[in-house]
Formats: structure tokens, sequence, C-alpha cells
């Protein structure tokens, strides 16, 4: 007993054999390394295992190599509908950091800029977000309903009759309606990030800029947005992940098909039926899902990595 | 990650070990302080477990287990019914495994045939009391070599549901023929009344309404025999006219109906705002709910020019008995209640939907008539006992595809080849 304590107060260049007090903190990551690798490299690695093999239902057939994956890019109608819900998830994308996190930032400025009840604001954009997206799924077909929902009684009041229409129904304006429910729901959250990443600024820069007369887009551009970019990347990478995983409204509100014909399919969408069949039991393919899965991964990994570098490359500049 | 996964096949056979050892039936630890008459009437309780998807059904299932015990007292049945989108799943994982309960109810067709065709299941040629049942009803659970391996219990029918305070109103007698039909929601619609409750915002709505519909189009059961035997397929024009029949209603169909889902069919109907639907027997018990006041009926699907009216139904689910079931004899005197006419009584009561039993009446007089319906004049659910495969299933390509030509993308023609086309990936027909 007396010995280690001799050696755990040794001075710290002494040379010894080994640091059993250090050796021991390095154990204690073990608990949260199992539950990660149990939940989240197990399922990974077995859905990379699940999509190299042919399967009936639920059991495992023969081994197919990449098999799946030709599947998938080749065959009528996946390739159809995999290129398709890509191109609806590129647009989710694009519309969330036009819509979401356009007008978040917007309001984050104003609410930067001290108005008055600047709180009551910030927690009444982030309302919406405590709500379960299948709630807001609900609403906001309710909303669009086209014979009595209100934005359609709102157009006809306004006499905007001849714009009121099947929101939902229509393959024109179905997915832009999701998205725009989806900004609703998450502009809250943005505000949140944006507004962390403004009060990051310190008051002396904002000051000496206002001293050099750099005022209003000129001062948002040059100063704020450059020495904010920390919290644009954080904000832009999760709306990406966000928009890519879009799953539950599509599903809430136009059902594992992405109706109508396929207008609002998403890639977890395509993913979810792909596996899962519908709920008749049906049509199920583990296999050709997994290597969707796969594909989506990687998809997701590789553009989110992308983001982050360019924007550690600008954010040096 | 070879570490891993022995870790993980450790904690799996400790689990499957507790779920065995859990499983190990009653009778092992008979009590031993039964006095004289132990040895004529066994005392414990023989317990059995009760798989099903039906969540909401469970007060009903208990209810008619009840009755069961009252004759049978030695019994104990438990209703442990899954949620219906993990069903398949948590079944196929206990099945695999060699657990599960000792009576499952099975998916109607492919998917609950899939697993008698694995062995899981035991066949039930000794139930004498399936042979009230029709081949087509009992086609929902025999398996490839043509054994049975499952009793239908209830049918799903589709028929038409009608205001009859506002037939009254506007004289409209129960359509006889498809002229008679076409008239009454003409007018209907000339009263600013919407003839049918319909939206195609939800594919399944789209079939589930050409299944009604389209049968006196195609010809019926004739039609469906042709085609399963490879006699002829979709492009057939007899089923390119019932594709035109769905696109000619148009104008019956309520505004904005491809904006339309089923909540708001329902909504149209009740209200009294829609004069009549096209909708299967579960929607009645909802509507009722919803509208007490509601004075409503049912009638069967007139065909054009001298054909028979047809109801559209389908096995709803069968029950069947585990293999590997410790108590089969006592699961299997369960199965023969399943096909007795009180049970089929007691269904059609608790849970309001057309027995599988012929000649049983029901407490509500609809019931009733969709059952006597679905027991004589039914055709079968094309689209679901017969073309629920594929991936995507030509279901689900059908549905895809009127959804489209309700958006004006497709003509019938298009629908047509699309249909066929999946079918042609999967299908073989039976004589072939």
């Amino acid at each position: 007993m007396n010995g280690t304590n001799v050696q755990l107060q040794a001075p710290k260049h002494k040379p010894k054999s080994f640091n059993w007090r250090k050796g021991f903190i390095h154990l204690f990551p073990i608990p949260a390394l199992a539950v990660f690798t149990l939940f989240i490299v197990y399922p990974i690695l077995a859905a990379f295992s699940y999509s190299l093999f042919d399967w009936q239902g639920l059991r495992k057939g023969a081994f197919l190599g990449i098999g799946n994956f030709v599947t998938l890019f080749t065959k009528e109608p996946f390739n159809t509908y995999f290129w398709n819900s890509l191109a609806h998830n590129a647009y989710y994308f694009v519309l969330e950091m036009i819509f979401q996190n356009g007008i978040a930032f917007v309001l984050a400025y104003i609410i930067f800029s001290k108005v008055k009840g600047a709180e009551l604001f910030k927690m009444a954009y982030f309302l919406p977000r405590l709500l379960s997206v299948i709630v807001v799924g609900f609403l906001w077909k309710l909303m669009l309903n086209p014979n009595f929902g209100a934005v359609n009684v709102f157009l006809k009041q306004i006499g905007l009759e001849q714009w009121a229409r099947p929101w939902l129904g229509e393959p024109v304006t179905a997915l832009t309606a999701i998205i725009l429910a989806n900004c609703w729901f998450g502009i809250g959250f943005a505000v949140l990030i944006l507004l962390a990443g403004l009060h990051s600024i310190s008051q002396e820069v904002l000051e000496a800029a206002r001293l050099d007369g750099v005022k209003g887009f000129r001062l948002i551009r040059s100063i704020i947005l450059p020495m904010m970019m920390q919290s644009v990347v954080i904000i832009t990478v999760f709306t990406f992940v966000q928009a890519f995983e879009a799953f539950e409204l599509v599903y809430a509100m136009q059902g594992s098909q992405g109706e109508p014909v396929h207008s609002t399919d998403t890639l977890a969408v395509f993913f979810y039926r792909t596996a899962f069949g519908s709920s008749s039991g049906d049509g199920t393919a583990i296999g050709l899902g997994s290597a969707l899965a796969v594909t989506l991964f990687f998809i997701i990994a590789s553009l989110s990595a992308v983001f982050m570098a360019l924007m550690k490359k600008k954010d040096i500049e | 990650m070879k570490h891993v996964s022995l870790v993980l096949a450790a904690i799996l056979a400790a689990s499957l070990a507790g779920c065995s050892s859990s499983n190990t039936p009653a009778a092992t630890t008979a009590p031993k302080d039964n006095k004289g008459e132990a040895s004529t009437q066994p005392q414990q309780k023989v317990k059995l477990t009760m798989g099903s998807w039906r969540t909401e059904d469970k007060d009903a299932y208990e209810k008619i287990i009840k009755e069961y015990q009252k004759k049978n007292p030695n019994v104990e049945i438990e209703f442990k019914p899954t949620k219906n989108t993990e069903y398949n799943t948590v079944l196929n994982t206990a099945l695999q495994t060699g657990s599960g309960p000792d009576i499952i109810q099975l998916r109607p067709y492919a998917a609950g045939i899939a697993l008698a065709d694995a062995g899981y299941l035991e066949p039930l040629d000794s139930v004498k009391g399936l042979s009230v049942m029709s081949k087509d009803t009992l086609a929902a659970a025999t398996g490839k070599d043509g054994k049975i391996y499952g009793v239908p219990t209830v049918f799903s029918s589709t028929q038409i549901f009608y205001n009859k305070k506002l037939f009254k109103k506007f004289n409209i007698e129960e359509p006889k023929t498809w002229d008679d039909l076409i008239k009454a929601a003409d007018t209907l619609k000339q009263n600013k009344v919407t003839p049918f409750a319909f939206g195609s915002k939800e594919g399944w709505i789209l079939s589930l309404t050409h299944g009604a519909l389209g049968p006196g189009f195609y010809g019926a059961n004739d039609f469906v025999s042709k085609i399963t035997s490879g006699q002829t397929n979709f492009k057939d024009k007899a089923f390119v006219d019932s594709i035109q029949m769905m696109q000619g209603l148009t104008k019956y169909f309520p505004d904005n109906y491809v904006g339309i889902s089923m909540d708001d069919m329902r909504n149209l109907f009740v209200t009294e705002q829609a004069g009549m639907m096209v909708m299967g027997d579960w929607e009645l018990a909802v509507m009722k709910k919803m509208n007490p006041a509601l004075e409503m009926d049912v009638f069967p699907v007139p065909a054009p020019a001298g054909g028979k009216a047809t109801v559209t139904t389908w096995v709803d689910g069968s029950f069947s008995v585990n293999k590997a079931s410790k108590n089969k004899a006592e699961a299997m005197k369960f199965i023969e209640f399943m096909t007795t006419k009180d049970f089929g009584q007691l269904v059609a009561n608790e849970l309001m939907k057309p027995s599988t039993i012929p000649g049983v009446e029901a407490a509500d007089p609809i019931v009733t008539k969709i059952s006597k319906f679905a027991n004589s004049i039914s055709t079968p659910y094309m689209f679901v006992v017969h073309f629920s495969s594929g991936n995507p299933t030509t279901k689900v390509t059908l549905e895809t595809a009127l959804q489209g030509m309700y958006l004006n993308k497709q003509t019938p023609q298009d629908v047509v080849e699309e249909v066929q086309k999946s079918a042609d990936t999967w299908f073989k027909p039976a004589g072939k």
C-alpha cells in the first residue's frame, strides 16, 4: 500500500514502469463506449453486412456481394425511386437553408439587437419544436386541407381564391408544403444556434466596426457572418443531415409511398418501405433496404465531411 | 469486432435461455396437494397465449375467451396483441427461436402462408368445422402443400354505404343496376350533395374502390379464375374498361378530391355532405361513433348490363396453431371452437365484422346484411388475394398508377400497362 502511495506522489518527470492511476482512468469510458458500440457501431456494421446478402423475409439467404447495390442502381423501379428521392432530399436541403435558416438568421439578428421582450420571442420561436413531429404533421394536414383547411379559407377570404388548391394532393406543391411545415417546426432551433453565434462575437470588434462607419448589410457580411462561422457550420451540417434523413413529416402527411405518385418521396421513406414493406406485411427486402441505408450513410457522412472542411478553410481565411 | 460479436452472442444466448425457461408449461409444476379428486380431474389450468396484431380488438377477444372458458374451465387463454406494424417482426423472431404464442393470428394470404410453408404451423386437417367454409375463404391460409393451416374468422368486405335520409329526400331507391347507380349520383349532384365521398390522396383508397366497383366491369369471379390460370392478363379489354369506369366517375367526386384523404371522406359522409361512400365494413363502427344519429345502410355494388351485384371480400386474418406449442391439444380445441356458429355469433357482435361462418345473425342489422352478402354474392379482392406480391407489390403499383390517372398524368391504358409490367416480374399463372 505504502509503495503505491510513494509512487503516486512521485514528481512527474521521474521515469516509472506504469502509472496505475493514469491507466485506470482509461477504463472509465468503457461503459459509454460499450453502449456506443452496441447501439451505433454494431448496427452500422450489421447493416453493411446485411446489404451483402439475399433475404427471404427475416431469413438470411445467399451471399450476393454487391448484388443489392447493383439492383438498387440499375433495376426499375428502384433506380428511378433512388434518383427521384435524392433530388427531393437535395431540394429539401436548399429550401430549408433559404427559408428556415435564412429567416432564423433575420430573427436571431433582431433579437440580438436587443428588442424588448427578446426572451419571450426566443421562447415563442422555439415552441413548435416541443411538439411531436407526428402532431406537427397532423396539424399541418388540417391546415392544408383543400376544403376546410385554414390556408385555403384564408386565401378565399382575402380574395385570392384562384390560389387555393389541394396543396398536399398535387405533386407540384406537396413537397414544398411539407418542407415549409418543417421550416416552421425547425426555425426555433436554428434561431438558438445562430443567436449563440452572435453572442460569441466580442463587443469590442462590433464597436470598432461601428466607429469605422461600417453599417447595415456590410456589417453583417464582412464582420458578423465571418465571426460566427462556427454556428453557421453547425446549423448547415444539422440542416443537411436532417434534410437527407427527412422521414417523419413525409410519413405522417403522405404515407410510406411518398404520395401523390412519389412526389414527396425521400431516401428515408424509400428505405422504410423497401426494408419493412407496408403494414400488410408484404414486400420486405431487408438486403435491398440495407444497401440503401448504407448508401444513405455514405452520402451523409461524406458530404458532411466536405461541408466541415470547406467551412473550416473559410474560417481560417 | 470479433469480441463484440462474441459478447453479443453470449447476451443473446442468455436471453434466449431466459425465454425458453419461462415458457415451460405449467404442467410440470403440478400441485401435489390435490386430494382424492386429483386423479380424475386435474386442477391445474392449461395456459395458452394468443398472438395477434389487433390491439384494438383486445376487449372483444377477452369477452370471447371468457365465453369459451365457461364451458372449458381448465384452460386460461391470454390474448396478447403486438402493435400492427411490429407484429410480423416480433412473431418471425419468436418462431425462429422455437417460441412464440400457442395460437397465432395469421396475416391473410401470402404473408401468413409463408409461415406455414416454412414449417412453423400445425396443419389443421383434423378440424372438422372447417368444412362450412368455402375454398376461396380457406385459401387465405392454405399452404403450398394443399393443407389448411388456419381458421379464417372474419371477412373484410367492401360495399356501398349510403345515407338513407338523403336517398329518401330525393326519392332515390337502392340502385339495382349500374345505370340506377349513375342516376342516383346524378340526382344527388343536381341537389348539391356530393354523390361519392371519395379522395385520391391515399393510394389504398384507390385499389379498394377499384376492388369494389371494378368486378362488374371485368367480370368478377370468371375473370379472377381466368387471370390466375393464365388465360388472360390485365391488358384484357374488360379490365381496361374497369379502369376507364374509375376515370369516368370523377364528376361525382367532391371538390379537390386529389387532396382528400380517408379522414376527409369519412367527414363528408357522416356530416351528410355526401350521399354514398364505397367503403369497407370496418368503418361502420367508427362512423356510428362519430354520428350516432346518422341513418345509413349498405347495398352491394350493382353491375352493368345484366351482371350480378357483388360485394368484394377478403379474409382479414386466420388463427393457427404453433407447431412448437407445448399445449397443442388444448390449442386445437380452441381452434375447433372458432369454427362453430357460437363463435361466429360472438365475433359478429363483439367485433362488428362479418363472420366467415354462414348464417350468423348479428345484433346490428347492417352487420347481418354485410355478413349475408359476404357469404353469398362475394368476389375476392383480387389485388389483395392474388396480386399482393412483388416489390413494390402489384397492388401498390395499381394504386400509384391510378393516383397518376386522377392527376391527369396517366391514361387508363398506361395504368394497365404498368400493372401488367409489375405482375410480369413475379406472377406465375397456376396452370403453367
